[in-house]
């Protein structure tokens, strides 16, 4: 029983990272595919499934090719189910325009992401990730793959969405609870396999657990305080400076060596050729058709990623396998007991930290005191600005003259069905830009949900139109 | 909504009994109102001028007077004279038709330009100065003058020093077929005007007006101010841009306005709105552009459509 109790936390520690980075990953393919319509929660809710109903499988004695379709069929249910609650919940079950959506979105995928896709493939990760952990125990090595595969994951999703401009709304909780899922996971493995990392066994594991855990968090807590975007931009301008210096010395030396060339005399120009008249209907003999060159970029992409990703995870898993021999040498070591100096030397780190801490934050205080803008006011101002480029790219850019009541009547002819949506953004985007109250957070709210409305317009407009055109026939 | 929006909501009711379909127009002589600017209004003949003048001035409970302007309008017909009493023996001062709160000047261009130089004080420093003294003028102080731009027979073009004291020019146009109708009905048995009563008291003004300068501009809403009249002054078709007191008569208004319609902070959108009146007449157009037909709010126009507004990045 104990045993049990045992591998079920264990099983939690490992359900919880990956569910934490999975979860970061499909906020952020929602954003973009389906303006956060979909449910994560009710996504991923398909992993402790796929865990149980794997491992009441794996009890059963049938050949293996027929579990992995009963488990495969499994996921297919699941899939369906999620696709029909969350996406056409208004649609009749025998209606089949709900299941034809599905295939039709794995055709449009070069073109575009749908929620349908990110259902299929988001269900997909999730179910297999289920099912392989169904298969094996769980140890103390395998929870450090974990944490190194989820860590290197998250460093991803968030590089990309910084890229995208579209990051989730709930990441630094969902990196917390992953590190707190990781440490107790680790922690509880290692304490298990009672491997430990001095000769001595004076201090019960759950002490231990419950200590480096704060002092990781503390250690956070104080990284978060210090580094600002501000530090970081003083440490990146002197490398900024001496690269443009580098660049500037490494040019003047080329011009000086073309300067050591004698200059070509300007010879006589040729005559001027007539350019031969282009016929549009010829077309290009040579030229690369654009689904073909969609589908060679996503390939080119697809690969460099890979290669990116694979490349990583070699490089940290070398790491951390010299890690573990150099722990593992140091299993007889004798350690020399020095009481009090370990507090004695954390207090003086406190300590330096904390005045460093102050210092800084004085520097910036002052340095920002002009020119500071209430996180509410930035909030609403990137709305418009994500408003701006989505209507940028749809083909109906802001004049520079405009202001923003003469573009939102140019977007309200555009687009009749978001009027009040789009004079609502427009309103608060102004007040916050021109006025000097603040928005509450029920304004922030009602805003994120106003433009997410916005940016399924059309989606909502399609699906309409297709219901509507089944309804006349 | 607040105290100044409720007022102007009170006036511009009140003065549309008489002018017909004109809310925009009298908008801005609220807005001219508020800022304590003097306001001129240019238009051909029987548009209603004189009648939005008077409108406006019985709505207010203030001392109205009115200065018909001829050529033989002398300066202290205008600004008033000290004339001998023989009863008392002394020198007295009869005050002048300036020394009221709203002063109609009807066709001001009628008036030699040495009569039109007497309003240049009056205008600018709110004072007026006979035979070495100096007195203020009441508060508040309210210059409506009225000329005809089609006749020019006669008349004395007003030069700029004296334009440039106006906040805003504004037109009246033509009224639309559904609102000469309604004049038609409105006036067939008395003129409204007679029965019209005032709706703002002189206190009540002056704690708008006061209010009206503290509405808040945005840093941004400044520049683009500024930016906009320095557009104006570097324009190839323009011979003199507008002046530092048109940037600030431009600032000033469009807190006027920002108030009237019931905000407490400037927008863009009321400096796009008054540029045209409240600079165009200040300007100077250089003669080979006018002979190409441009106009100087044509040539404004086309500077507020280049001017960007401060928004968003949208790249």
């Amino acid at each position: 029983m104990k045993l049990d109790w045992k591998r079920g936390i264990l099983y939690l520690a490992v359900m919880g990272m990956e569910a934490c980075w999975l979860y970061v990953l499909i906020a952020l393919l929602n954003n973009k595919a389906a303006g956060d319509h979909l449910s994560i929660a009710g996504i991923l809710a398909l992993y402790p499934a796929s865990l149980f109903f794997n491992r009441l499988l794996g009890r059963l004695r049938w050949p293996r090719a027929c579990l992995l379709g009963v488990s495969w069929l499994g996921w297919v249910i699941g899939m369906l189910l999620i696709v029909k609650v969350q996406l056409y919940a208004d649609i009749p079950l025998s209606e089949s325009a709900w299941l034809l959506s599905i295939p039709q979105s794995i055709v449009h995928v070069i073109y575009s992401l749908k929620p349908e896709f990110l259902i299929l493939l988001s269900t997909g990760i999730i179910w297999w990730l289920g099912q392989r952990l169904a298969s094996r125990d769980v140890s103390f090595p395998m929870m450090l793959r974990k944490f190194q595969f989820g860590l290197i994951m998250l460093v991803l999703i968030f590089f990309a969405g910084s890229r995208i401009n579209a990051v989730p709304d709930n990441q630094v909780p969902a990196a917390l609870i992953f590190f707190l899922f990781a440490l107790f996971g680790i922690s509880v493995a290692h304490a298990f396999e009672n491997t430990r990392f001095s000769g001595h066994n004076r201090w019960p594991w759950p002490g231990l657990l419950f200590i480096s855990i704060s002092l990781i968090l503390l250690m956070g807590f104080l990284i978060t305080l210090m580094v600002t975007p501000e530090l970081l931009q003083l440490l990146w301008t002197p490398f900024k400076w001496a690269w443009g210096l580098i660049c500037g010395l490494i040019l003047k030396v080329i011009q000086f060596l073309a300067g050591l060339f004698p200059q070509s005399e300007p010879g006589k120009l040729p005559p001027v050729l007539s350019m031969p008249p282009i016929n549009p209907e010829q077309g290009k003999p040579l030229a690369i058709p654009k689904w073909l060159r969609s589908s060679l970029l996503f390939t080119i992409g697809v690969f460099c990623i890979g290669m990116a990703l694979l490349a990583l995870w070699r490089i940290t898993s070398d790491i951390f396998y010299w890690l573990r021999h150099k722990l593992a040498d140091m299993a007889d070591a004798e350690i020399e007991p020095m009481p009090g100096a370990f507090k004695t030397d954390f207090f003086r780190l406190l300590k330096y930290l904390f005045f460093r801490l102050l210092k800084l934050r004085f520097f910036f205080r002052l340095r920002n005191k002009e020119g500071a803008v209430s996180p509410e006011v930035v909030s609403i101002r990137k709305i418009y600005r994500q408003l701006l480029h989505w209507a940028a790219e749809h083909g109906c850019p802001r004049h520079i003259s405009q202001t923003p009541y003469e573009y939102c009547r140019t977007l309200e002819s555009l687009l009749p069905d978001a009027t009040i949506d789009l004079n609502f953004i427009t309103q608060q985007y102004v007040m916050a830009r021109y006025g000097v109250l603040l928005p509450t957070g029920d304004t922030l709210n009602n805003l994120s949900r106003s433009w997410h409305r916005i940016k399924q317009t059309r989606l909502k407009r399609a699906s309409a139109e297709q219901s509507s055109g089944k309804e006349e026939s | 909504m607040s105290i100044i929006q409720l007022a102007a909501k009170r006036l511009v009711n009140n003065v549309g009994e008489v002018i017909v379909g004109k809310k925009e127009t009298i908008e801005l002589v609220l807005v001219a109102l508020l800022c304590e600017g003097h306001i001129l209004i240019e238009d051909v003949p029987g548009i209603g001028k004189t009648m939005l003048a008077k409108a406006i001035a019985r709505s207010l409970d203030c001392s109205f007077k009115r200065i018909q302007s001829t050529p033989d309008l002398l300066p202290s017909d205008i600004t008033g004279i000290h004339f001998y009493n023989q009863k008392t023996s002394e020198f007295e001062f009869r005050p002048g038709p300036i020394m009221a709160n709203i002063v109609l000047v009807d066709e001001i261009n009628r008036a030699t330009p040495r009569t039109q130089s007497s309003l240049l004080e009056c205008m600018q420093e709110r004072q007026v100065t006979v035979d070495l003294e100096t007195m203020p003028l009441p508060r508040p102080f309210l210059v409506i003058a009225t000329q005809n731009p089609v006749e020019l027979e006669g008349t004395f073009p007003l030069p700029e020093a004296q334009l440039d004291r106006f906040l805003l020019r504004i037109g009246l146009g033509y009224p639309t077929k559904d609102e000469e109708g309604t004049i038609l009905s409105r006036f067939q048995r008395s003129n409204p005007l007679d029965s019209l009563t005032s709706v703002l008291k002189t206190d009540e003004l002056l704690k708008i007006q006061e209010l009206s300068g503290q509405m808040y501009v945005a840093e941004s809403v400044n520049n683009y101010v500024t930016a906009i009249t320095r557009a104006s002054r570097s324009h190839e078709d323009i011979k003199l841009g507008a002046s530092p007191r048109a940037s600030l008569g431009l600032y000033h208004a469009s807190q006027a306005l920002a108030a009237i319609r019931g905000r407490n902070y400037v927008i863009p959108d009321d400096v796009k709105h008054l540029a045209v009146p409240a600079l165009a007449h200040r300007l100077i157009v250089k003669t080979e552009a006018r002979l190409r037909g441009r106009s100087a709010e044509s040539i404004l126009s086309k500077i507020v459509s280049t001017v960007p507004v401060p928004v968003e990045d949208q790249s």
